[in-house]
């Protein structure tokens, strides 16, 4: 099943990459000069131009095919020049917004000036291939899950059309045999089933089956009871670990800084989101509109993207769904294991040393579309690595405070609670 | 006429195994991972104290995290004194100074912090091109050093101290206010090691 699902997807990519090429093949000198001048675009000008849309500065697709290249090449190289110069469209255009000047760029040759003009033409390289890609990927998971049924509904006729063939067989045989055949009657599908349980033999093979089945359920019940391991409950917004971990290489700290301080990890709350998605808006996958997925977030705080104000009375909260929760009755303290046990528990896990100690116990964090259990978080689980994990004292700001107490302890001096933490809110509170 | 009822109930008996083979296989391959699973005394797993991030009927907007009531200050809490403006950055920028010695050990907490929460946008060296902009999904940083001018005027490798604080607690056009994520004392060693990262020639 998988050979053949792997063929079709070759076969798709395939197919995929030969119109891509050759649309390339037919652009391809175009193509050149638009990626020199999409490189120029991305470093000076996005910080007030978008291709599409207005900005600081105008929407560079509608206003450029309305301009002579001359005027243009005149403007990009040095506006604030070219105004002063009196040059009637210029003192036209610098209308647009009466606020801020576009900035000059006198070190822009000529030829760099036509290639951001041919990216502009052009716009965003298409990534056609890519996504085609996934949506291929999705049909062949479905593609195999209706391949199992149709094996198992296969096997099924092949075993019956055997046991006819069988049958006639044994009949063709009696006959040679020259034995008198009694045409059996025609038993109706319920009373066949009926004589079935009559069998000895069946009856025991039959509860023999249901008891070896229905035990290993209970058994498997019994043990995964409370265990939450793989849970990867709906969360209300498509946030993805292995993009924003992974792809985008952004540290846990930055967005679960308590995991470092406290007891609890912490959500981060949507303002740590938006120090990126005032800007991230990830239009060039949805046709040039926000991602509705990162609208969640603007709905959430009440945010409005055009006028980029907030509207405090439009808030409403993110109901994240919780997907790792001990019962209340045990206590678990993330600084704990993050910060004072960092280097026993590395050293444990065997973690290399470019993975954050998280994945210890989390799994490989930047690799999940969508974040799951990865371990079963029962009592044997913190038992067996607590029994097996090396403490290392040196250089360890917690242990270098315990062992003067200790000293302290020994030479009979002065020690209250205090000094062992007991003012901390976490060891009485939680 | 024996045997072929015996050729028949093998048939049997294989449809019958088979039957019961392919229910196993199919109920233990679809275990649903959206729901917990079976669950003994789900209470244990509700805290009957409130955590912070729970939802809570108690307040008007349902959330167990508060912010403080006005005008009042939680225990050790040093207010900010400088207003988001023009001119409240120019008085920070003029009157604060960093209260923290210049440690080798405050440098390398400075850093730290500065790699997990600047160098995504402004990169490791300070230059402006962390991994973010090299992906071309965040543009228009400035670099610390060099001829970068900040869009408020000035030298990026001159801003003072408190400058760069203020910048932290408020952000500034598309960077976003790190105060949330970072402790007054923090805020400090990073910026002591940004002014490290403006010395780069
Ligand atoms: C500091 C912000 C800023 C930057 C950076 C900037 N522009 Fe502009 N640009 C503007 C503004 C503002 C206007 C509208 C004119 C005005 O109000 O002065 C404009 C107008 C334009 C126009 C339209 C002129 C017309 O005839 O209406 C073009 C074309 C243009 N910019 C190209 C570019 C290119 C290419 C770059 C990068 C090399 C760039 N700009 C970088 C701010 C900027
Ligand atoms: C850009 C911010 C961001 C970064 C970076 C990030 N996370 Fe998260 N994390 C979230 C958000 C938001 C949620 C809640 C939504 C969810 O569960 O998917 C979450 C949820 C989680 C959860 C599940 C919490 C629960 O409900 O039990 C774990 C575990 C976790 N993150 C671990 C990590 C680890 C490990 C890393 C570093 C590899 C990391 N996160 C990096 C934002 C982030
Ligand atoms: C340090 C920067 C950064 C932070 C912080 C951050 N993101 Fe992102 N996020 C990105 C980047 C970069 C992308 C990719 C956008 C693209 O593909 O164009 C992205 C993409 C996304 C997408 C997918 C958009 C789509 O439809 O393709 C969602 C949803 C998202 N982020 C949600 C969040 C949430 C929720 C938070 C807060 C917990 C968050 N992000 C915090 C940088 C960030
Ligand atoms: C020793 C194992 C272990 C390590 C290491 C660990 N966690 Fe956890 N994590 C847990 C357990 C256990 C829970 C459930 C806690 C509870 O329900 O009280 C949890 C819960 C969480 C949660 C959701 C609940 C909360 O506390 O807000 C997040 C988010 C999280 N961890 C992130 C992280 C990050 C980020 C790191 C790395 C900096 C990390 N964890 C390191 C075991 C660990
Ligand atoms: C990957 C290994 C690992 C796992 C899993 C783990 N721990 Fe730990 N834990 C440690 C280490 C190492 C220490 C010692 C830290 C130190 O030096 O104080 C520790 C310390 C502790 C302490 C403090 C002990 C003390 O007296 O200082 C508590 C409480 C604790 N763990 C609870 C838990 C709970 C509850 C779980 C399961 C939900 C758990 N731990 C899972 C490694 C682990
Ligand atoms: C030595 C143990 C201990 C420490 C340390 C401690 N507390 Fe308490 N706290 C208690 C006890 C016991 C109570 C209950 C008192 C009562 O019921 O009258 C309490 C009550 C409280 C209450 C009132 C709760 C209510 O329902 O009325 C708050 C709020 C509180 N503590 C906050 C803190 C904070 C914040 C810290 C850390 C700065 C802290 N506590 C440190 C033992 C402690
Ligand atoms: C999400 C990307 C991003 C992150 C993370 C980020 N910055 Fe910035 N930073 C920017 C951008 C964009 C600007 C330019 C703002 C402008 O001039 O419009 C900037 C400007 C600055 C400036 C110059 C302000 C001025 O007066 O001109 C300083 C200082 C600065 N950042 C410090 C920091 C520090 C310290 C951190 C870490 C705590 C940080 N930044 C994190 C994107 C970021």
């Amino acid at each position: 099943m998988r050979n053949i699902s792997l063929i079709i997807r070759r076969v798709w990519k395939s197919a995929f990459m030969f119109t891509a090429l050759s649309v390339l093949i037919v652009s391809g000198t175009q193509a050149q000069d638009a990626a020199e001048g999409r490189k120029i675009f991305k470093e000076k000008c996005t910080s007030c131009h978008s291709l599409d849309r207005d900005m600081t500065g105008p929407a560079l697709q509608k206003i450029v095919p309305t301009k002579s290249e001359a005027f243009l090449l005149k403007w990009i190289n040095n506006a604030p020049a070219f105004i002063a110069s009196g040059d009637k469209e210029a003192v036209e255009a610098s209308k647009f917004n009466p606020n801020a000047e576009m900035t000059a760029f006198p070190s822009l040759t000529p030829e760099q000036i036509k290639s951001i003009l041919a990216y502009v033409k052009v716009g965003e390289p298409k990534k056609e291939g890519e996504k085609a890609g996934a949506a291929v990927q999705e049909e062949v998971s479905g593609f195999s899950l209706a391949g199992v049924v149709a094996v198992i509904l296969i096997s099924i006729v092949v075993l019956v059309v055997l046991g006819r063939a069988i049958k006639m067989l044994e009949r063709l045989i009696l006959q040679k045999q020259g034995v008198e055949i009694v045409e059996e009657e025609k038993v109706s599908l319920v009373a066949g089933i009926g004589g079935l349980f009559k069998n000895k033999k069946f009856v025991f093979f039959f509860i023999l089956c249901l008891v070896i089945t229905l035990g290993s359920f209970g058994w498997m019940g019994m043990w995964e009871t409370g265990v939450h391991t793989g849970y990867q409950p709906v969360q209300p917004i498509k946030f993805s670990h292995e993009l924003h971990a992974g792809t985008n290489q952004i540290d846990c700290q930055y967005c679960h800084s308590g995991a470092f301080k406290s007891k609890n990890a912490s959500i981060p709350s949507l303002n740590v989101c938006m120090n990126c998605h005032k800007q991230v808006q990830a239009r060039d996958s949805h046709d040039g509109n926000i991602s509705p997925e990162i609208q969640k977030i603007y709905n959430a705080l009440g945010y409005d993207a055009d006028k980029m104000t907030y509207d405090k009375s439009k808030e409403k909260p993110v109901e994240w769904v919780r997907v790792h929760n001990l019962p209340d009755f045990a206590y678990f303290n993330h600084s704990q294991h993050v910060v004072v046990a960092e280097k026993a528990i590395r050293k444990e896990k065997g973690l290399k040393p470019n993975e954050p100690v998280c994945f210890a116990c989390h799994g490989p964090v930047n690799t999940m579309e969508e974040i799951y259990q990865y371990s079963p978080l029962t009592m044997k689980w913190c038992i067996n690595c607590h029994k097996a994990a090396e403490i290392n004292g040196k250089d360890n700001a917690f242990y270098t405070k315990i062992i003067e107490a200790h000293e302290k302890i020994k030479k009979g001096e002065k020690i209250t609670p205090a000094a062992l933490g007991g003012l901390e809110c976490g060891k009485c509170h939680y | 006429m024996k045997g072929s009822i015996l050729a028949m109930n093998k048939t049997g008996i294989v449809y019958v195994a088979f039957f019961a083979l392919t229910v196993a296989v199919s109920l233990s391959s679809c275990r649903d991972k959206r729901s917990t699973g079976l669950e003994y005394a789900r209470n244990m797993y509700d805290p009957i104290a409130y955590n912070p991030d729970q939802p809570n009927k108690n307040f008007a907007n349902g959330q167990t995290a508060q912010t403080p009531p006005p005008n009042t200050d939680p225990v050790g809490f040093v207010k900010y004194e400088y207003a988001n403006t023009k001119e409240g950055y120019e008085a920070a920028g003029k009157n604060l100074v960093n209260p923290l010695p210049l440690t080798e050990q405050n440098l390398l907490q400075g850093k730290h912090y500065f790699t997990v929460f600047c160098a995504p946008c402004h990169g490791d060296k300070g230059d402006g091109k962390g991994h973010l902009v090299q992906i071309e999904k965040f543009t228009g940083v400035p670099a610390y050093h060099g001829d970068a001018a900040s869009s408020r005027g000035g030298m990026m490798k001159d801003l003072t101290a408190g400058k760069i604080y203020h910048t932290i607690m408020y952000g500034l056009n598309n960077m976003g206010s790190h105060a949330s994520q970072l402790s007054p004392k923090e805020r400090w060693e990073v910026v002591m090691y940004v002014q490290k990262l403006q010395k780069i020639q």
